[in-house]
């Protein structure tokens, strides 16, 4: 019971030890590691040998190259810059839309009505002049998607040349 | 006492503010800020980890550039120098995972690590000498060190983290990172001795 006793109080201390640094106790912990130490033969080697290869770790100088910071710098910088161009294209791209997006809907209405006002007056039922009114919106995109397939734009990239 | 815990409380909770606010604008002038002052710490950091400095150093650059895109994640409750490791360290593991499927595991022991130990320069007496072999010793020791128990040294006696910051940067629980703490000493020991070079 003693002996087990013993290990445990050896490896609270070696871990307080090893957890906190030699520096960094305080209060109850401090005190009784103090008392544990100045008893114990092995903790206190251990402790010695923790203190100094701590101080070893803090005094391995390892530093960061002038050359290295700069570049880094000058890297962010520009990374920075393509960030903020590639933004105020997206605000440009999303402003676009949101204008095409109304000026759509307004002719959508006018020419409704422009449909609508053509069929009343040359007598034609409500069902023909709205089939004339939904083709004359779908066909300008059906002939652009059909003249794209055509020319197999939508498998090119950029610079025209083939992925697949 | 208490009072002066609170004033640097307030004063570091005020810094991250400001660094979150800098990040989410992605402010160039606050980065350069950062990179100086964080250069050393951070590059030492990967040094350890990756054991290589050409490595270390690309990781450097590749982890502020991250930084800039991802800034506007770091949240300002918790010290910008654990979101910056955590930053690091992931980007160490994207690039071990990259060459083979691995987690730190993967970091070092390959046989060409090694962490120079330049020459202190200034002096040559006996005790200097003597410290410098003691840290060449030790260097090499953390050479032979499991990437994880390397990592905990660092950050706890280099970065002086906090055990729980410690966790959270390496997402690891508590008693891990205490385990890790033990055992990376514990296994320095026979270094300290200047046990194999």
């Amino acid at each position: 019971m003693s002996a087990i006793m013993n290990n445990d109080a050896h490896e609270r201390a070696r871990n307080l030890i090893a957890w906190a640094g030699p520096e960094a106790l305080s209060g109850a912990d401090r005190a009784w590691l103090a008392a544990h130490v100045e008893t114990c033969a092995s903790c206190r080697v251990f402790a010695e040998n923790a203190r100094e290869t701590i101080h070893g770790l803090r005094a391995i100088p390892i530093a960061a190259e002038r050359s290295l910071v700069a570049a880094t710098q000058m890297k962010v910088r520009r990374r920075a810059l393509e960030l903020q161009r590639d933004r105020e294209r997206l605000w440009l791209v999303s402003i676009s839309c949101t204008a095409v997006t109304l000026c759509a809907l307004l002719s959508a209405v006018a020419l409704w009505r422009g449909f609508e006002w053509l069929g009343a007056l040359a007598g034609l039922s409500p069902l023909i002049w709205q089939v004339g009114f939904v083709v004359f919106c779908v066909t300008p995109s059906l002939v652009a998607g059909v003249l794209l397939l055509l020319r197999g734009t939508h498998l090119a990239d950029h610079t025209g040349y083939y992925e697949g | 006492m208490n009072a002066t815990a609170c004033y640097f409380e307030n004063a570091m909770a005020q810094e991250s503010t400001e660094i979150a606010r800098g990040l989410r604008r992605r402010d160039p002038d606050l980065l350069d800020r950062l990179i100086e002052q964080y250069q050393h710490r951070l590059l030492r950091y990967l040094m350890y980890l990756t054991g290589r400095r050409e490595l270390a150093e690309d990781l450097f650059q590749e982890t502020w550039i991250r930084v800039l895109e991802r800034g506007h994640q770091f949240n300002d409750k918790y010290a910008f120098s654990t979101w910056l490791f955590t930053v690091a360290r992931n980007l160490a593991i994207d690039h071990m995972r990259s060459k083979q499927p691995a987690s730190l595991d993967g970091l070092l022991n390959d046989g060409e690590a090694a962490f120079d130990v330049p020459a202190t320069g200034q002096a040559s007496a006996f005790d200097l000498s003597l410290r410098r072999e003691q840290n060449e010793h030790i260097a090499a020791g953390m050479e032979h060190l499991p990437a994880e128990y390397r990592e905990a040294l660092v950050l706890r006696f280099q970065e002086g983290m906090t055990l729980e910051e410690i966790a959270s940067v390496a997402r690891v629980p508590l008693g891990t990172v205490k385990s890790r703490i033990y055992r990376g000493l514990s296994a320095l020991e026979p270094w300290l001795k200047g046990a194999p070079l």
